[in-house]
């Protein structure tokens, strides 16, 4: 099957046919880039971790010139997201890549950051939807159908009438430990971090930018998380598969332990993560005042916690629930969107993948979940919270 | 009567006498009215008009407890929830011990964190509240969680009772508003007594004396004094209030309606960074001249100041007038210029321009401290009491839960509001106004502009810094080993300076002490907006997302209603006959659904994976899945080759193999 048209293709399907030259900045129709002399093979934007390991690992694995735009925040900010090893996926191709490249990219984050940049720990997904129970079923039989232990979770642990999962040793990478240690790791991938005035980018994925007194271009422009979509994506090659959601984070003060250190709730897209000195941290879709309520909700009158921390900030969904990659428009920037959890976890897999160095099954994945794959006959929909939170 | 119970009463021993020049002999307490009451079972006395920790500090308790093994002060911004003894089981009696007035005869306990028990707690020194500190939440306020009770409604609602919050309340009363002034403390007028007068401007008490009369006499003006607001959104404020009119101090929370709101809650004295900044001994000047001219408190005979900020020389010149022996100012800033500094010279004051605290420990048991200069080897300071200045930080909290947006001045190296909100205005140095006229006029021209009407410019001169070198950079010692910590404030949430993380080595007979934060983002409380301005200082947050963080990490009180009931009433299940979208195309285009009916009677799991035989169990090679499990028995989703009636197929689930047979669904 042929997903790309060959002529659209670009560095990461950079398959026999193009001969390796969409890489070096030439195709078959003459130079594709409009600046000169790009110096960069990527300019990655982002701030997520997914977005520092990919830089570096085109960098450093790939041998890819790469400039980055986007800093680490986690030290000083709200969390908006997790690493998980594990996902609420329901589809077998899916976790089948995420097994295989977690283990890969687990190294990689302790050679980086060393071991306590990852952990092991023992997520709870949950449901009382009758949808989301059902689902949650689904997930659990393909997670043990993958060698991950997943167990049904006492409903008197959970409360209510929820149904729940517990997922064993799955891995997590700690953001604020990471962080500080990528910052090292990129500048000796000699990763440039520009800080840019403005940034343009073209219809065929290159992209210029101004950065105090120098111009700097790269070839492909690759927008690794929901902010860095959102803030730099030309308006003209909004990919119609994505959705803006507007999402909560809210920190609590401490209060007594959680049935695991990790939670997250099927029906509402939620995550609860307990921190080390007992406060909760909650993110996921809706606005804040329903988001608030929602959570003393879930935790119960008996809790008295107050709010350490709150913000509203935008978040991308795809409306079938499966993450999307690939070039937005068929030829513009890259985007690596709605990954949830465990986007940094098959990170390696798509810097082979941008590199034209995936394996057949990489590319294969990839290509099934390409953000123009709307009105394509292959489904990879994954179970999502009620669109109806979602707005255009 | 009153003699007699005076004869009675132990020695207050921090209290200046009544004599004391310059106000410092307390004008909100009456000294021919004593009263005496238990705190924690220990006997506190003190006059009437105290606060319960006003009284406190008079009687010599001047800690709160131990936080990292190291003694933290009790101050007027960190100090415990109180409640009296019969009532201590039950927090919504909690009573917030700087707002509670000292009551004959009453029985106050310390609420929230644990305390010393059993001999420790018989050994304890008489200056200590002996609260341990080092929960993730020392110091909780059960107030703040409480909903509230439906309050009045005016159309302007004016918080602070500063000269710029009584000047927003007299023009909102002009106006032809009906106003509703807050005021967290049992006297309006603020704290614009220590700032002094410039050129033109009358004595500061003279303003606030005058504006608080006019507002008193203003029939338009509601006042609501021990009322603090810890919440506000549009339209809406949620505050404590303590009534004490029965004798016995209550607490209430309310939920105030206005058309309006003006903020004016002034500004936060910022902390300089070295350890040991919080020891019991170590004050900021505010603090320091709000207890001794409100409350006649003063601790000790002699006194050092560490400051970047000229008001610590006037507020040295104040307490050399009542008696205290101000042996040195220590001013971070090289070169300073100050009418203030001026006049401290005559007072024989010495200065040590360029000089900052390394680091400040107790030097012994009795409260005086012994203070360590950064970069000079002289031998340390000895002193009663450490005055400390780090800067002024505009009180942003509120503005901050209401929505309000703010970034951070590269100058005047602290964070200022940015932007309006509709109903909601700032007023005073909480808008950044430096001057009392800039506070006074601003205060008026808030009301101008939640009204739309034409506003007029804010007079708030500035002295050129030839002759008044503004605020400096706050002091910031190099991180010490095994130092006392160094917190980013003098509030309630005791972050302290994040430092990073080290090996350590661990041995099973050693208990390690309890480390601080490696990241300011892993703190469980909220952030104060002085602990992100040091964090910026500390290049722990970027200038650019100052703002940002201080808003994120507010301590905001959600005025929504109760939480509703459980949706799950609404529910309706699964049809039978449903293909999730998860499954769309999984097992083809031509997927049939289909009856699975196993070999022993059993219930079949949603999601069990279906097989072609017993020796296949990749996921990847399943040929369905069981859908649901209904009365009229389970439903199941496979290929189309395997659709065909009594198709044999194995089931995985829970490791188990369950042999079964396909059917045809019935019509």
């Amino acid at each position: 099957m042929v997903l790309y048209k060959p002529n659209a293709a670009k560095n990461h399907q950079n398959s026999a046919e193009n001969q390796g030259r969409i890489a070096t900045g030439a195709c078959g129709r003459g130079p594709i880039c409009r600046m000169s002399d790009p110096l960069f093979d990527f300019a990655v934007f982002g701030s997520t971790p997914t977005a520092q390991l990919l830089a570096g690992l085109l960098a450093g694995e790939h041998a890819k010139k790469v400039l980055l735009v986007g800093h680490s925040r986690a030290g000083y900010r709200l969390p908006r997201g997790i690493d998980l090893s594990v996902a609420p996926i329901t589809r077998p191709r899916s976790w089948s890549i995420l097994t295989q490249t977690a283990p890969e990219a687990a190294r990689f984050v302790s050679r980086i950051a060393g071991r306590s940049a990852v952990s092991r720990t023992d997520p709870v997904f949950f449901a009382q939807e009758p949808h989301a129970t059902e689902a949650l079923s689904h997930i659990r039989h393909m997670a043990n159908g993958f060698g991950i232990a997943a167990e049904p979770v006492s409903q008197s642990v959970l409360g209510g009438n929820r149904s729940g999962i517990i997922l064993r040793d799955a891995l997590k990478l700690n953001r604020p430990q990471l962080e500080t240690e990528l910052e090292r790791w990129l500048a000796s991938r000699s990763v440039l971090r520009p800080t840019p005035s403005s940034v343009t980018i073209g219809n065929d994925g290159g992209v210029e930018l101004e950065s105090q007194d120098a111009l700097l271009g790269a070839r492909q422009a690759v927008l690794a998380d929901d902010e860095a979509i959102m803030r730099w994506l030309p308006l003209r090659q909004w990919p119609t598969l994505l959705r803006r959601v507007p999402s909560t984070s809210i920190l609590t003060t401490p209060t007594r332990p959680l049935a695991a250190s990790i939670m997250h709730e099927l029906d509402s897209g939620l995550f609860l993560t307990q921190q080390i000195e007992g406060g909760i941290a909650a993110y996921g879709p809706g606005e804040q005042a329903d988001f608030s309520e929602h959570l003393r909700a879930l935790l119960g009158q008996d809790r008295r916690v107050e709010q350490a921390g709150q913000t509203s900030f935008a978040a991308l969904a795809t409306k079938d629930g499966a993450p999307a990659f690939g070039r937005a428009a068929g030829l513009g920037a890259d985007v690596v969107a709605a990954t949830g959890s465990y986007g940094a976890f098959i990170v390696p897999a798509l810097a082979r993948w941008l590199a034209g160095e995936a394996s057949s099954e990489e590319a294969h994945w990839f290509d099934l979940h390409l953000v123009n794959r709307e009105g394509q006959s292959k489904r990879v929909d994954e179970f999502s919270w009620p669109a109806k939170s979602l707005t255009a | 009567m009153a003699s007699e119970k005076s004869d009675r009463m132990k020695p207050q021993i921090n209290r200046l006498p009544e004599t004391a020049p310059k106000g410092f002999g307390g004008t909100a307490i009456d000294r021919s009215r004593p009263v005496r009451f238990r705190l924690d079972g220990r006997l506190v006395t003190g006059f009437e008009g105290d606060t319960v920790l006003s009284a406190a500090l008079a009687s010599g308790i001047d800690t709160l407890g131990s936080h990292l093994n190291s003694p933290v002060g009790l101050t007027s911004r960190a100090y415990p929830a109180i409640c009296h003894a019969s009532l201590r089981h039950d927090p919504q009696f909690a009573l917030p011990m700087a707002r509670t007035p000292a009551q004959d005869g009453a029985d106050f306990v310390c609420l929230g964190a644990e305390r010393s028990r059993g001999i420790a707690r018989l050994f304890q020194a008489g200056r200590t509240l002996g609260l341990k500190l080092d929960a993730a939440q020392p110091m909780p306020y059960p107030w703040r969680a409480t909903p509230g009770l439906a309050g009045s409604s005016s159309e302007l609602l004016v918080i602070g009772g500063g000269v710029a919050g009584l000047s927003a309340a007299l023009a909102g009363a002009r106006a032809g508003l009906t106003v509703t002034l807050i005021e967290a403390r049992a006297f309006l007028g603020g704290n614009s007594g220590l700032f002094g007068t410039q050129e033109g401007e009358d004595a500061p008490e003279e303003s606030m004396t005058r504006l608080a009369a006019e507002v008193e006499a203003a029939d338009a003006i509601t006042i609501l004094k021990s009322t603090e607001v810890f919440s506000v959104g549009p339209g809406m404020v949620r505050a404590h209030q303590i009534d004490a009119s029965s004798g016995n101090s209550r607490g209430h929370v309310i939920d105030m309606a206005a058309s309006h709101i003006v903020i004016a809650t002034g500004s936060l004295e910022r902390l300089p960074l070295f350890p040991g900044n919080r020891l019991p001994g170590v004050i900021g000047t505010l603090d320091a001249y709000e207890l001794a001219t409100r409350y006649g408190v003063w601790p000790g005979q002699h006194a050092v100041a560490a400051t970047s900020s000229n008001f610590a020389y006037r507020l040295a010149m104040l307490a050399s007038d009542a008696g205290v022996r101000v042996d040195r100012i220590l001013d971070s800033r090289s070169e300073t210029a100050s009418r203030f500094i001026a006049f401290s010279r005559a007072y024989g004051i010495v200065q040590s321009p360029g000089t900052t605290v390394a680091a400040a420990v107790v030097a012994r048991a009795g409260g005086t401290l012994s203070v360590h200069l950064e970069g000079r080897s002289e031998m340390p300071l000895v002193t009663d009491r450490l005055l400390v200045s780090g800067g002024w930080q505009p009180d942003l909290t509120l503005w901050h839960i209401a929505g309000g947006t703010s970034a951070w001045h590269a100058e005047r190296r602290r964070i200022e509001a940015q932007g309006s909100l509709d109903s909601i205005a700032l007023a005073g140095s909480a808008a950044g106004y430096l001057t009392r006229r800039g506070c006074i006029q601003s205060g008026a021209d808030a009301i101008d502009q939640l009204l739309g009407r034409q506003r007029r410019p804010v007079d708030d001169p500035s002295v050129d810094r030839l002759h008044e070198t503004p605020d400096g950079p706050l002091a910031i010692a190099p991180l010490a080993g095994e130092a006392a910590p160094a917190y980013l404030d003098a509030g309630t949430s005791l972050i302290q300076r994040p430092s990073p993380t080290r090996k350590r080595v661990s041995l099973a007979f050693w208990r390690s002490p309890p480390r601080g934060l490696p990241l300011l983002s892993e703190a469980p409380q909220p952030l104060a907006v002085n602990e992100v301005a040091a964090g910026v200082d500390l290049s722990l947050v970027p200038a650019e997302a100052a703002g940002t963080v201080a808003q994120e990490r507010v301590a905001s009180v959600p005025l929504a209603a109760a939480p509703s009931e459980s949706r799950s009433e609404a529910w309706e299940p699964v049809p039978l006959d449903e293909v999730p979208p998860y499954l769309a195309g999984r097992y083809g285009d031509d997927a049939k659904i289909v009856r699975i009916v196993p070999d022993e009677p059993r219930v079949l799991e949603a999601g069990a994976l279906i097989y072609p035989d017993s020796d296949t169990k990749h996921p990847i090679h399943a040929i369905g899945v069981i859908l649901r499990y209904a009365t009229s028995g389970t439903v199941g989703l496979v290929v189309a080759q395997a659709g065909a009636s009594r198709y044999p197929v194995t089931v995985r689930e829970r490791g188990q193999i369950i042999r079964a047979q396909i059917e045809a669904l019935d019509p």
